[in-house]
């Protein structure tokens, strides 16, 4: 009753404005809407001897076309946390944003570094509620007072935490090189090599991960973020030409210039307060 | 109470929710279902989640606390701006329920402000304000076309 008395404007989120418009129209009307497209991806990450190393590929498809050949999939959560992510380029980018915030907030709130596990119930909360809907799979690492911490979040909320995790279509390819090499105490080098290597492995066994490999190591109160560390898959064919258009390429129809001028304003200075 | 309701107008909260031309006469199953699975599970998640508030806010500070809480939900709740070109802040609401300090999609993601929706109708005010004093039919601000 006393909920039901309360008439609050209408916030936004998931609407669910047109579903049943459109179950029926693809019932009965045989209109179906576009299907989604194929993602695929090689993410990674391991805890060494001082902190946790993250590794992503850099292709992002669409079904059978590569969109991207070199975007970021090591998204910023916090100074000492960062995220890779797997599945929907859009979810990922768009959930890891909005808990990079809410952490954000609760540092203003606090005057503390954020922990690794608020991010990772920020995180898996959010997606738990929405049941999978947002496909966002992540590997979360972090280094926070009580130490290194890794972490798989997988698109229904389900979390894992791990010394040395992958996500994504190649993830086998990049476990096989990590369950093989992996050991206890690694050094700085040597993570980021075994990183490195399990996302070649991805980039060369599995078709929907290629391009480049990024690293990002964390350490206590400092963090390197190793954008294209390798470059295993570089241009084959460029010209010799080079690509430099000459001038009047595009026919220029009508040209229009408004000189900008500064406006001034003087301001009176005097006794307009005493009246 | 009674006498309140036969002369106004029953104030009818939130969207529309009967219309036989856009949602499709009413039947059993889409009123327990839903339009879409994730609908009714997101409804029971934010039930459920308020409910555990309670009762936590209840074992901690007596069972009177989470009522009063109610009172002032209520009061808060109506300090909003006529329909209009200004939406309500509702910071006094906000602090109270403690979603000032979250952070969720309807906070920063332009389509899911329902302001920026394809459905979305412009709020009249006069119709707002007919249906706030109980003068005039239905939700004080429809959002669908």
């Amino acid at each position: 009753m006393s909920k039901s008395a309360i008439d609050l404007p209408p916030k936004g989120g998931f609407s669910f404005d047109l579903c049943r418009r459109n179950a029926m129209m693809s019932t009965k009307g045989g209109v179906h809407p576009p299907s989604y497209r194929k993602t695929g991806t090689t993410i990674v990450g391991l805890v060494f001897k001082d902190g946790v190393i993250l590794g992503a590929d850099t292709r992002a498809t669409e079904g059978p076309i590569v969109c991207d050949k070199n975007c970021e999939k090591i998204h910023y959560m916090a100074p000492n946390i960062y995220c890779c992510g797997a599945g929907t380029a859009a979810d990922t980018e768009a959930v890891t944003d909005m808990v990079s915030s809410q952490l954000q907030l609760h540092r203003y709130a606090t005057g503390r570094e954020s922990r690794v596990v608020t991010a990772l119930t920020l995180l898996k909360s959010h997606l738990f509620s929405y049941q999978g809907y947002v496909s966002a799979a992540l590997v979360l690492g972090g280094v926070d007072i009580t130490g290194p911490h890794l972490h798989t979040i997988y698109p229904h909320g389900s979390t894992d935490t791990l010394p040395f995790a992958t996500m994504g279509s190649g993830s086998l390819a990049a476990m096989a090189i990590f369950e093989s090499k992996y050991k206890e105490g690694l050094t700085r080098e040597e993570g980021i090599q075994l990183v490195a290597e399990a996302i070649c492995s991805g980039i060369f066994n599995d078709l929907g991960s290629g391009s480049n490999v990024d690293v990002c190591v964390i350490t206590k109160g400092h963090k390197e973020y190793l954008r294209n560390y390798q470059l295993p898959n570089p241009r084959t064919y460029v010209s010799s030409r080079g690509y430099s258009f000459a001038k009047g390429q595009t026919e220029v129809l009508t040209t229009k210039i408004v000189p900008l001028k500064e406006k001034e304003e003087a301001a009176e200075v005097g006794d307009a307060m005493e009246e | 109470m009674e006498q309140v309701s036969k002369t106004k107008i029953a104030h009818e909260v939130g969207e529309i929710q009967s219309d036989a031309l856009r949602f499709g006469i009413h039947g059993v199953k889409s009123e327990i279902v839903g339009d879409h699975p994730l609908q009714s599970a997101l409804q029971s998640h934010m039930m459920t989640e308020s409910e555990m508030k309670r009762t936590v806010l209840a074992s901690t500070y007596g069972s009177a606390f989470p009522l009063k809480m109610d009172l002032d939900r209520q009061i808060l709740s109506k300090f909003q701006r006529p329909q209009g070109a200004l939406p309500s802040s509702m910071l006094g609401f906000e602090a109270l329920t403690g979603s000032l300090d979250d952070f969720g999609f309807e906070d920063y993601h332009c389509l899911s402000d329902p302001r920026e929706s394809e459905t979305y109708r412009p709020a009249d005010m006069h119709h707002g304000m007919e249906v706030r004093l109980g003068m005039s039919k239905g939700p004080v601000c429809p959002s669908f076309i």
